[in-house]
């Protein structure tokens, strides 16, 4: 006895569900139109994924890859520096993301209730600069202003201020390197992260505004209990959506970073780099296994953010 | 369940992505045929013989790094135009960028992209010489027609492996020597002649980081000395720009007097100069951001217009840069009279500076048995670039009427463009006068190409010869104070190991220089962390 495939439309009419083909064919353009789009997902993103073979070859420039199976993987498990660059990895990313968003968040709410449209303006522009600059130059301009030199201007104005005699090692003390590192990353992403905020702030309804001035609330009160939970979907989607992104670090530290704070700043990204360009003949095998951990990491991390979504909020973001 | 199916295949997909033994890929099999595919060179059918190959090339793809200074914002078509127009032969110039040429390199070996000839710095070299990818020149160098006027023979005897000259050397390494500015030696009271020994040398650094060296009336706001980094632990020859410092140490693996190869990190004599360093840095004699500087940062430093900050000692290359400097220091209008230090008495006790291995041009063996097209590229390529005339003009001035020229001809440059110490100098040339020309952005006159015509093997016969005094004196100092530095060495182990061992060995010099660890203390550590590695690098590499 054959089955009919049925289907129930929006006035809970049961129809016979139409063949595959011709559904296809009657929804033609829609997919001559998705074509492009399947065919460059598969290209720019699925192909080199077949790339992830030679992370169990040993890799070099020259010679024929020989298949060494999990001897790439034994290595960098066997590795303390790469045990070091994973664990950095994961303090210094949610460190970064957990600041940046706070800080993001009071600023947004902090722009939203300035009253003047021109210091408004003016200061979203002003905050929304740094995350154009390169971390290049960001880091040329944070070296020279904590220099420990005669030309360092914070170490400069410290003495000045006779708070300190000796010059202080911002960026070569293990101590301080992610202190300053958090701090140089609020400074460039934080006014950049505020306009995700700013824009479901400005969605928000005046009249539970209106409602709260009625029922006597405060400037803080109006804050804490209508602006802060209708920024709370925004910021756990935020949230969620950069956690995918932590194991990805690598800018930043590579040109903040020296041998001295290795221990304290070194991430996978970093340690992948030295590894691939540290010799003539590297081993891309090694290169890649440590990547393909790397990316299965960040794989596990968005399936984790994806269930807590689940859990929170009542839906995935997957 | 058609998601479930989708996602399957999915999965599949990426299985058999993972799993797949691409042993036929088809890159892979062009760079085993490259060497023959026996992992060793090809034979050579003709060696010994001193027939020029009559094989037609129809062109040769070359890769090059950014010392080819002809490059394509420099007018490296004209120079690329000229060269065919000279052999005859189609030229496809390949330069990617200097920093990441190394591997670029690598990737076109790997993905099988033609390269003819390629040029190799000393690790490059050492470690694809051992593949068979290289061809075997020994016969064509000797039989080459500028062998008689070869005036540093050493240079290509000393690149022989096992007997076998796999790459051409067309210049001398070269090196660094230690410059100090005069004006700042007046100003302290010393006189370079008394610096003989590290003890005086360091007293001079003491008198320009506590003193007023540059005459500002502020006493200490400038230091002795500056350079990149405390060694270059990931590129030999690694103690080139601190030779007052590391003396007789060379913190890498070479072979000892009794040719036993050896970790150098760890010997006494690298332990002293980390101790040295880490004094100089408690001192405060070198500035506080060579642990981080580039080469290029430490440059503007050293002949930055505003003194305050700024450096009286640097070491920095030979020849050329002994005029580069002086202009630098003249642009931007400092006292630019420099002396150039002769090695200090542990310094020349270890030999004197350090000349590195110099860079060479290898020619890829196609790996088919027959040399005969390998021998048409060494015709070409290698066997003019030294033929004293048009082609060696090419490489080591550029293209004529455009890097040079023997015109009659008035054309001015512009220094410090749109700042207050903008300057314009004009030159004029009578007709038959060999002189360079300006750069593309015409703020600086060119100095040479890619080959060094002071450092140059064969020296040119044409009577062409632009370098200045200062460039002659500086690389007669280098050659009569250098000498060579130890041999690099390759091998599987090294490879596998490099990339831990280079960090381990910066961890420990940051960690003993910056934050004042104890020496046995740091080294126990390194042991700790790579000396399993070093066993077995050494093992290979004594038991080859």
């Amino acid at each position: 006895m054959s089955k009919k495939k049925t289907i129930v439309t929006a006035s809970g009419e049961m129809v016979r569900k139409k063949p595959l083909s011709l559904r296809i064919w009657n929804n033609r353009g829609y997919y001559l139109m998705f074509i492009p789009v399947l065919l460059f997902i598969l290209v720019v993103k699925y192909w080199p994924m077949l790339g992830v073979r030679w992370s169990f070859y040993n890799y070099k420039p020259i010679g024929t890859p020989k298949f060494v199976g999990f001897d790439n993987f034994e290595k960098m498990f066997r590795t303390g520096d790469f045990w070091t660059a994973f664990k950095n990895t994961l303090v210094l990313s949610v460190m970064k993301l957990l600041l940046t968003t706070f800080a993001s968040v009071i600023v947004s709410v902090f722009i939203n209730e300035m009253g003047n449209l021109f210091a408004k303006k003016s200061l979203q522009t002003i905050i929304y600069l740094p995350h154009f600059l390169s971390w290049a130059v960001v880091a040329s301009i944070f070296t020279m202003l904590l220099s420990t030199s005669v030309t360092g201007t914070v170490n400069g104005i410290l003495k000045d201020w006779g708070l300190i005699t000796e010059g202080i090692n911002f960026l070569s003390d293990k101590k301080l390197w992610r202190p300053v590192f958090y701090v140089i990353n609020i400074w460039k992403e934080t006014g950049w992260g505020t306009i995700i905020f700013l824009a479901t702030l400005a969605g928000i309804n005046p009249e539970l505004y209106e409602a709260a001035d009625i029922d006597g609330a405060t400037r803080l009160q109006k804050i804490r209990f209508v602006t802060m939970p209708a920024l709370s979907n925004t910021i756990i989607t935020v949230l969620i959506l950069n956690l995918a992104k932590v194991m990805n670090m690598f800018e930043s530290v590579f040109v903040l970073y020296s041998p001295v704070v290795y221990d304290k700043a070194d991430v996978i990204s970093t340690y992948i780099y030295r590894q691939t360009f540290g010799s003539a003949m590297p081993n891309y095998g090694y290169s890649t296994a440590v990547g393909l951990f790397k990316a299965l990491v960040g794989g596990a991390l968005v399936l984790i953010c994806n269930y807590l979504s689940k859990k929170t909020r009542g839906r995935g973001i997957v | 369940m058609k998601k479930k199916l989708v996602s399957m295949l999915l999965a599949l997909a990426m299985v058999a992505s993972m799993t797949a033994c691409g042993g036929t890929d088809a890159g892979t099999e062009s760079s085993a045929s490259q060497g023959g595919g026996d992992g060793k060179p090809a034979a050579s059918s003709d060696a010994g013989s001193n027939v020029v190959s009559d094989y037609k090339l129809d062109k040769i793809v070359m890769y090059v790094d950014g010392t080819l200074a002809a490059n394509a914002e420099e007018n490296r078509d004209a120079f690329e135009k000229q060269w065919e127009e000279a052999v005859g032969v189609d030229l496809e110039i390949v330069q990617p960028d200097h920093s990441g040429y190394s591997d670029a390199v690598g990737r076109a070996l790997f993905a099988g992209d033609r390269i003819d000839v390629i040029l190799l710095s000393a690790g490059q070299y050492a470690e694809y010489a051992s593949t068979g990818i290289l061809w075997d020149m020994t016969a064509a160098y000797e039989n080459a027609s500028f062998k008689d006027r070869i005036q540093y023979p050493a240079v290509n005897e000393r690149k022989k492996i096992d007997g076998k000259l796999y790459g051409f050397a067309p210049a001398y390494g070269n090196g660094a020597v230690t410059y100090v500015k005069k004006a700042w030696l007046d100003k302290v009271g010393m006189k370079a002649e008394d610096i003989k020994d590290f003890a005086s040398y360091y007293e001079m650094l003491k008198k320009f980081s506590t003193e007023d060296p540059d005459g500002d009336g502020v006493n200490g706001n400038t230091y002795g000395l500056v350079a990149s980094g405390y060694a270059k632990l990931n590129e030999a020859p690694y103690v080139m720009y601190m030779p007052e410092f590391w003396q007789d140490a060379y913190p890498s693996f070479y072979q000892d007097a009794s040719g036993k190869w050896i970790d150098g990190f760890q010997t006494e004599a690298s332990k002293a100069a980390m101790k040295r360093l880490r004094q100089a840095y408690v001192d405060g004699v070198m500035h506080p951001d060579t642990y981080k500087f580039s080469t290029s940062d430490a440059r503007k430093s050293w002949f930055s217009a505003d003194q305050v900050g700024s450096e009286g000692v640097f070491t920095y290359w030979a020849g050329n840069w002994y005029q580069n400097l002086t202009d630098y220091l003249n642009d931007n209008g400092v006292d630019s009279e420099l002396v150039m230090l002769p090695p200090i008495k542990e310094v020349a006790a270890a030999g004197g500076y350090i000349n590195r291995d110099a860079p060479v041009w290898c020619i890829i063996d196609d790996g088919d048995g027959d040399n005969s097209r390998e021998q048409a590229i060494f015709d070409a390529f290698i066997d003019t670039m030294m033929d004293g005339d048009k082609v060696q003009m090419l490489w080591t001035y550029g293209a004529e009427d455009v890097h040079w020229s023997t015109k009659a001809e008035t054309f001015s440059i512009t220094t410090n463009k749109g700042k207050d110490n903008e300057k314009t100098t004009e030159y004029t040339f009578e007709e038959g006068q060999f002189h360079l020309r300006p750069n593309s952005a015409g703020t600086k006159l060119w100095s040479k190409n890619a080959i060094d015509p002071t450092l140059s093997l064969c020296a040119l016969t044409n009577g062409n010869y632009a370098p200045t005094d200062l460039i002659v004196e500086g690389n007669k100092f280098f050659l009569d104070n250098c000498y060579d530095a130890p041999l690099t060495p390759s091998g599987e182990k090294l490879t596998e190991y490099n990339g831990d061992i280079v960090t381990a060995r910066e961890k420990c010099l940051a960690a003993i220089v910056q934050e004042g660890k104890d020496v046995e203390t740091a080294m126990a550590e390194y042991v700790s962390s790579v000396g399993y590695a070093v066993d077995e690098i050494l093992e290979e590499l004594n038991n080859k």
